[in-house]
Parts: structure tokens; sequence; C-alpha cells
């Protein structure tokens, strides 16, 4: 088991440095420039623009930029130590190769994202300080989708073909395939303007003291909770149905019937706990998905989370915020798989982690 | 400072700052106040008997105004931000040198500067600055604060986009506490909105400039001078603000002020109906649902901006420069199309401005001859009318320049070469999509051949500076009180990839009449303004813009609140005298 761990971490390793080579030339590609998007006003010099590009180390070709985003050292032609040097920054002249050598410190392999170009701040703790607002909603909306979901999808299979089942499958389609950005809208309005029940967004109602209130904080997550759950319960009430389907073909159901046990007894103890264990290898990627956020739906309800903040990241060409957050994503992706393989070894023991 | 998105009043209260650099007289904007009156029906009528106290009922205290901002501020520091979010938040804390009259524009001594006057060169301003004023620890802001400011923005340690603002500055001098005296290198009439800045408390930073970048008042301001002091700001979702109580102006009525992160449109028009929030620009599509509703206001104002096409007049395929490196002007490859006026006259009648303005902006805009807005009255000029909408006379120029259809497909052609052109805009912006699909359906129904395609913003950028673009969909916004735009059509800015005179527009004349009308001595408006009506002609005559419509703004807000008294230039002029309805 820890050698299995432990091998699937190392192969972690270069698919990780695959993942920050593709991303890095894949943003950097995207046309617009960091610098004219934060300075598009007449008032602002190019003189003004170059320094800026030349202190965020813009004006590098992309290896060099790469390098030193991966490493934390750079490199630069002729004697920049007065420039670049600082109290975070060491830099060094070769007058041999006529380049001075900076270290500043960083570099995502030594686990630091960086500093994000609109805020000056640290990428990794403007991702910290989303977390707890993502982390809400997105296990809010995981229980959501499972406690309704599972037992959906099973009722469905178990009247296969029923009234209940066709009007199931039928809401799932319709809830999957509703834009986000309009059904939020409609349940803002209905909820929020019409009857007045729920508050239109936020996370909290905010107020000079903003003191934490839970109910508050509830009826805030109602709304956003509920559509990110919809799309959820529909593709978790698919998936169990499928699975459960499978299974009750099976001859040990078969079998379970057969010697007379109760209909209830058959369903939830044998058919439930098996269809259950392929849900494990969608819960691990949930799981990441319950910490990077929801763009849409953070937006739409003003939800101060990770979503939210990557998507303005992206718009604002902070490169440094998108690329942090990229690969804080990628990494959580890669551990919710690997958690949902352990977790498949322990719940069932046909599956042999080695 | 295009983007339409950014807040309406952001703009304007940094155009409220961007204020001209002579004594002038007010340029009048025209305004309609806009209420929604509610009919009720009384049913009873009370005789009652009105008691005339000697001394008013002291204003009702308490409340709290929120605001919302699109997206979330960046930095709390005025000569660090550049983005309408953070000085949408940082504008309530920092003093000003000068104040602007919040309905005319007109620069007034309501902040720091109590008066001023000129040296007859125009190159030296002395401010005599109030004694009344002091930050909210009690230190009194006093002319060193002024200077500090500046001369960090100067600073080498100090990297800031402001770094224009302080170039044609010559030297700030402070022979006492209270007395301010700038000395120019040159006469720039504009130039005094450059002192516009918000100014830091110099007591609170290091001397030698070191720590202006890292401070942690660039997060957490401990001390203002403003109408509000600081509170607390969580990201991404609000900023509060208290009631500063040795505001000079007198503390505020209401307990504080709350600007929160919204950034959906819809979502912020929800609010705006719930109450949730105060105060909203609203877009022309939002503008009958808040006009309908009975607790709110609406604000109309012909604002500081417009929107229009642009024309290269270059060849996009090979950008050149206005000026070569020894100053002199670089004939322009031109646009194989647009160079040839004809065709921009006949783009410029084949618009159908009324239906645009009325469909597309729903009805809330104008119809513009040239580049300066009526709000700049004194420059403005009136003589000058509109292009037409008239299709008839568009074919008929375009028949004369030599533009037929001569293999019977629709589109025109000429020596070998079809009528067809690109035209882009911003996606997302709704407005300007609908525009370019009008203006597209207008334009091959003359015989155009147009490609439109809505793109997105820092692609558009890329490609406007670039000047690798046939036409685009833009605006300004926030073009302030003085009717100088030489960065829009001097030849030392157009330098692809950096200069916003991307549509390469060369004209010596032009060029002369911006350059001497910045620096008329003494800057009298008076002898200013013919400079800037024969640009405006000459801009009209040569359309390198096509003026689809000036800016109407709407602001909503909610009728709880007392005494609030909207002005083109800041919505928040008063906001310490304002009270909560009880």
């Amino acid at each position: 088991m820890f050698r299995y761990v432990l091998r699937r971490l190392l192969q972690a390793i270069p698919t990780l440095i695959g993942v920050s080579l593709i991303s890095f030339f894949l943003v950097n590609s995207a046309p617009g420039d960091p610098i004219l998007i934060r300075t598009f006003d007449p008032k602002i010099t190019e003189e003004t623009r170059d320094i800026m590009r030349r202190q965020l180390g813009l004006d590098q070709s992309l290896p060099v930029q790469y390098i030193s985003w991966f490493t934390g050292f750079t490199v630069r032609v002729g004697d920049t130590v007065e420039e670049f040097q600082s109290e975070t920054v060491s830099c060094d002249f070769v007058a041999l190769l006529n380049t001075t050598f900076c270290d500043t410190g960083g570099g995502i392999v030594r686990g630091n994202l960086g500093t994000s170009i609109s805020t000056n701040q640290p990428v990794w703790a403007r991702l910290v300080e989303r977390m707890p607002a993502t982390f809400e909603l997105g296990v809010a909306a995981l229980l959501v989708s499972l406690f309704l979901g599972v037992p959906l999808g099973v009722l469905s299979a178990v009247y296969q073909g029923s009234v209940f089942d066709n009007i199931t499958r039928f809401l799932a389609v319709v809830f999957n395939a509703l834009p986000a950005f309009w059904f939020g809208l409609m349940l803002i309005f209905l909820f929020g303007v019409v009857l007045g029940w729920l508050p239109t967004g936020g996370r909290q109602t905010v107020s000079l003291t903003n003191e934490f209130d839970l109910m508050d904080r509830v009826r805030h997550l109602i709304l956003p909770t509920a559509i990110l759950a919809f799309g959820g319960i529909a593709g978790i009430s698919r998936f169990m149905r499928t699975e459960t389907l499978e299974v009750i073909r099976t001859d040990y159901i078969r079998t379970a019937k057969a010697k007379g046990l109760a209909a209830r007894a058959v369903w939830f103890v044998h058919a439930l706990r098996n269809a259950l264990i392929p849900l494990m290898t969608i819960l691990g990627p949930s799981i990441a998905g319950v910490l990077t956020g929801a763009v849409i739906t953070e937006t739409i309800f003003s939800w101060p989370g990770m979503g939210r903040l990557t998507f303005s990241a992206a718009v604002q060409r902070d490169y440094p915020m998108v690329l942090g957050a990229v690969m804080f994503f990628s990494v959580l992706t890669i551990l919710g798989n690997l958690l949902s393989d352990i977790l498949y070894g322990v719940v069932d023991p046909r599956v042999r982690l080695s | 400072m295009v983007q339409k998105r950014f807040s309406l009043l952001a703009a304007l209260l940094i155009a409220a700052l961007v204020l001209a650099a002579c004594p002038q007289p007010a340029p009048v904007v025209q305004t309609v106040q806009e209420t929604v009156v509610v009919t009720s029906v009384v049913t009873q009528t009370e005789t009652q008997e009105v008691v005339v106290t000697a001394t008013p009922a002291p204003p009702t205290q308490g409340g709290v105004f929120v605001s919302a901002s699109l997206s979330d501020a960046t930095i709390l520091n005025p000569i660090l931000s550049s983005d309408n979010a953070s000085s949408g938040v940082h504008q309530f804390l920092y003093p000003y040198l000068i104040g602007g009259d919040p309905f005319t524009g007109e620069i007034v001594p309501t902040e720091l500067a109590e008066s001023w006057s000129t040296s007859d060169d125009g190159l030296v301003w002395t401010f005599v600055l109030r004694q009344d004023m002091t930050w909210s620890d009690g230190e009194p802001v006093t002319a060193q604060d002024f200077k500090f400011t500046y001369e960090a923005i100067a600073a080498e340690a100090v990297e800031t986009p402001r770094k224009s603002y302080v170039e044609l500055i010559e030297s700030i001098e402070t022979p006492d506490d209270y007395t301010v005296i700038v000395t120019f290198s040159e006469v720039k009439c504009d130039g005094l909105g450059d002192l516009g800045l918000g100014i830091l408390p110099s007591h609170l930073y290091a001397a030698d400039f070191s720590d202006i970048m890292t401070s942690t008042e660039n997060e957490a301001p401990t001390v203002s001078a403003g109408p509000f002091t600081f509170n607390e700001w969580v990201r991404d979702d609000n900023v509060t603000l208290l009631g500063n109580d040795a505001y000079f102006k007198g503390a505020p009525n209401m307990d504080g002020l709350i600007i929160k992160t919204v950034p959906d449109a819809g979502a912020r028009l929800a609010q705006l109906q719930t109450g949730e929030i105060d105060t909203l620009a609203l877009q022309p599509e939002q503008l009958t649902t808040a006009q309908l509703n009975p607790d709110l206001n609406v604000y109309k104002f012909k604002d500081d901006g417009y929107a229009y096409i642009a024309l290269n007049l270059a060849n996009p395929e090979n950008p050149q420069p206005g000026l070569d490196e020894d100053g002199n002007k670089v004939e322009q490859d031109p646009h194989p199309i647009l160079s040839d006026l004809s065709v921009r006259q006949a783009i410029a009648h084949a618009l159908d401005y009324e239906t645009i303005i009325n469909k597309v902006y729903l009805g809330q805009g104008y119809p513009m001859a040239a580049n300066v807005v009526p709000a700049v009255e004194w420059a403005y000029n009136n003589d000058i009318q509109p292009y037409e909408y008239d299709t008839e006379l568009a074919a008929q120029i375009l028949e004369e320049a030599g533009w037929v259809d001569s293999d019977g497909d629709g589109v025109r052609e000429k020596d070998g070469m079809t009528l067809s052109l690109n035209l882009k805009t911003n996606a997302g912006n709704t407005t300007r999509e609908d525009l370019g699909a009008l203006a597209q359906d207008q334009l091959n129904g003359i015989g155009f051949d147009i490609e439109f395609e809505a793109i997105e913003f820092g692609t558009m950028v890329g490609e406007m500076l670039g000047q690798t673009y046939d036409m685009v969909i833009i605006g300004w916004t926030g073009l302030g009180t003085d009717p100088n735009d030489d960065v829009f059509w001097r030849l030392q800015f157009d330098t692809p990839g950096s200069g916003f005179n991307f549509v390469s527009f060369s004209n010596d004349r032009v060029d002369e009449l911006l350059r001497d009308g910045l620096s008329v001595p003494g800057c009298d408006p008076a002898e200013r303004a013919p400079y800037y009506k024969e640009v405006q002609q000459i801009i009209h005559d040569e359309i390198p813009y096509v003026f689809v419509t000036g800016s109407i703004g709407n602001t909503g807000y909610t009728t709880r609140w007392q005494g609030v008294d909207p002005g083109p230039w800041s919505f928040y002029h008063n906001v310490e005298k304002w009270t909560i309805q009880e």
C-alpha cells in the first residue's frame, strides 16, 4: 500500500512538469498583454509600460520566463544587479558571460507559486483566502448531490421504465442542460426579488461588523448550492441508475432473490453496496472539483470563491495567478484520483493496490 | 479606460479629478433629473397644525449606504492603483488638492487648496492650503503630504503607472506647512488635472519612499482624511468604511458605507431592486425596470464619453509609426480601401443613427458630429452637423469614386479590389455586438462586404493598438472636462503596439492646432476654444472615427436616502450630508 502510494506520487511528478509546460505556453500564447490590459489609458506612457514589463520579467523570451517561473532562477544580459537586487532577490554578475544571475527565492519547484500581477500578493495567499468559500459551497453541493442523486438513481433502477423513472431521467437531462448563468438569474429573480425569501447573492449579509451568523450563511448558501447540485444530482442519479441496473443482473442478486430475501434487503444490502463501488471513481475527481470552484455559479451569486478568482485572473491576464491556480488544481486532481483509487481498493477487496 | 464594464460612477469620479489647468468659465452640462412619481390615492385628509421650531431638527443619524462594484479593488493606494474598482474605494479615504464642481466639472477650491494663483508665464502655481483638514489620527494634512505624494510617484523605488503625472513637474516647494508651489517645465493647459491624485499621509511612510510598495497601508489604510475611514476588506466580497468624525466638511450622518463586489450585471440589478444595494450605474436595458420601481430614483445625464467606429487609415499589413526616430513625419502606407475619403464618407452616411440610438442604445445616446462632447461647452463646436443617414447619397458617393458592382454579386469593386472590410468589437459587450451586426447589415446593403466578429477584449486591444485591423467598434469614457484629446490624433501617438492614435491619423494642421491649443499662455478658454473648434471641423471632415453616439449615463439609487444630489461629474460629492429615511 505504502509503496503503491509512493509510486503513484512519483508518477505524478512528470505529469505535473508536463502540466506546467503546457499550461505555461498555452496561457502565454493567448493574445493580450497583461500590462496593456492594466494600463489601457492614454495618460500612461509606453515607457512606463516597458518598465512594468521589465520588472515583471515579461520582456524576456518565453523559455527564460518559464525557467524563471519554474525554478526561481533568472538570467539577464548585462550587469543588472543594482536594478533587480532586493531584500528577497539575490543577484550576481558574471563578467565573463556578461550575464546577471538572480535567485528570486521563488519557483514552483520550491513550492512558490509566485506573485499575482493584479494585487501584488502571493498567489498562494490569494488561493488560500478563497478556499473556505469555495469549500463551503462545494461540499454543500456535493452532499446534496449525493444524498439526493444516489437514492433517485437506485429508485429509478428499481422502478425501471415506470413514470417515476421517466420523469427523473427527463428532469436529469433538463437540469443538466439548463445553463447556470440563466437558471441562476431566474432563481435570483424568483426567490430573491419576487418572493423575497432568499438573498440575491454573496456569502453573508454584509454589514459594518460582518459578524458570523450561521442561519444567514445557510440562507446565502441555498441558491448557489441548488444550481450546482442540480447538475450533480442529474449526473449521479443517472450514474447510479446504470450501475444499479448492471448489478441487479448479476448472479449474486439472483441468488439473493432466490433464497427468499426481502426485496428491501436485496436492493439496499446487496445491490446498493455493490453499485456504490464504481461511484468512488467519480467521487475522487469531484472532491478536487469541490476545491477548484465553479466559475459561473460563483460569478452569478457574487460568491468569493476560487472559480471566480481564476476566471477574473484569466480575463485580466494575471499569468502567475492563472498558472498558480492551474498547478494547484492539477495537484488536487491527481490527489483526488489517487484517493479514489485507494478507496476503491478499500471498499472492493477484489481490487489490489499493486 | 474604454471598457463599458467599468463602473460609470467610478469613471465619472475620476473624470471629476481630471480638471482643466486654467480658471475658465464653467462648461454647462445638460442634465435631466428623472424621478419616478408614484401616484397614490389619498383617502383622508387631516389638517395639522405645524409648529415652527427655532432650530431645525438634527439630521437623522445612522444607516449604511451600500454600493456595488463589478470587480474587487486591487490596492488602496491612490498613486499605485490604476483600476476603477480601487479608486472607487480610496476616493473616500484620501484628500485631494483640488476639487471639481459636481455639476459643471469646473475646478473649485473645495478640497485641500482653498485658493491658488499662477505666475504670468503660467508655469508656477501657488496653492494656499486650508488649515482645518486633519487625518483621522489627528495629524494635520499639510503641504508636506502633497510634496511627499508627488515625489513618491517620481521616485525610482516606486513602480506606478502614474509616472506621466509628474513628467512636467519641475519642482514642488513647500515654503510653509500650508503653501505648495508647483513649477511646471512647460505650459500644458490640461496639466492641473495631473495634480488631482489622492494625497498620502506622509507621516506613515518612510521618508525615502522605500515602503510605498509594500506598506500595509496599501491594503488596510489606518488613517483617512476623506468622509470615511477604512474598516475591513474581505477580498472579492466587500469593503466596509466607517464615518470619519474628523472629516473637515463634517462627520457623515450615516454610520458607514459598504462597497460590495457583485460581478454579474443581472445580479446587481436584482440587488438594487431588493434594496440590498443602494445605487447602481444602470445599463440601458435595465433602465425601464429601475424607472418602474417606486423605490428607486434614476438620474440621467450626458456624460463625457462617446461610442465610435475607428477606421484604420493605414495599411493593416504594414503598421508604421507616425514619426521616425528623428521626429520626422513618416508617410503612411495607406489602407487599400479606408484611405479613400469617399469610402469613409459613404460609411458615415450609411449608418442609421436614429435607429442605432433608439434600438441598440435604447434611447440612451445622442448624435455626435465630432470629437468633443457637448458637456465641454466652451470648446464644443455647435456649427457642425452630424452625418445624416442617407443610403442613396452613400451609394452615390461610392459610385462617383469608382466603387461599382460590376460583376453583380452585390459587392462593389474598384481596380480589382472588392469593398471587403473586417469589423471587430469586444465580445460580451452586447450593445457593441448589436451595433456591429446592424452596421454590417447597413453597410452590406450599399455594396460593402463586411465581416463582423466579436472577439475577446484583450485580443481586440492588441489588434487595435497593433493597428492590424480595418474597423473597430469601441468607445471612450471619462474624457474629462478638457477638450484636449491629442493622444488620439497627433503623429507622435501613432506608434503601433502602444500609441492611442491607432487610426494612424496624420494631419499637419490638427497636429499644430492640438499642440498650440494646449500651450496658450494664460490658458484662457476663450483663447483656446478656436483651436479645438477647428480640430473638430477637420476630424468631422476627415472621418478617422465614425461617431455613433454620445453617452448618456443613468444612475439608479434608492429613495430611502435623503439629500442625494448627483451631478454628472460626481455622485458622492455631498455624501456626508445624506440621511436615511426612517
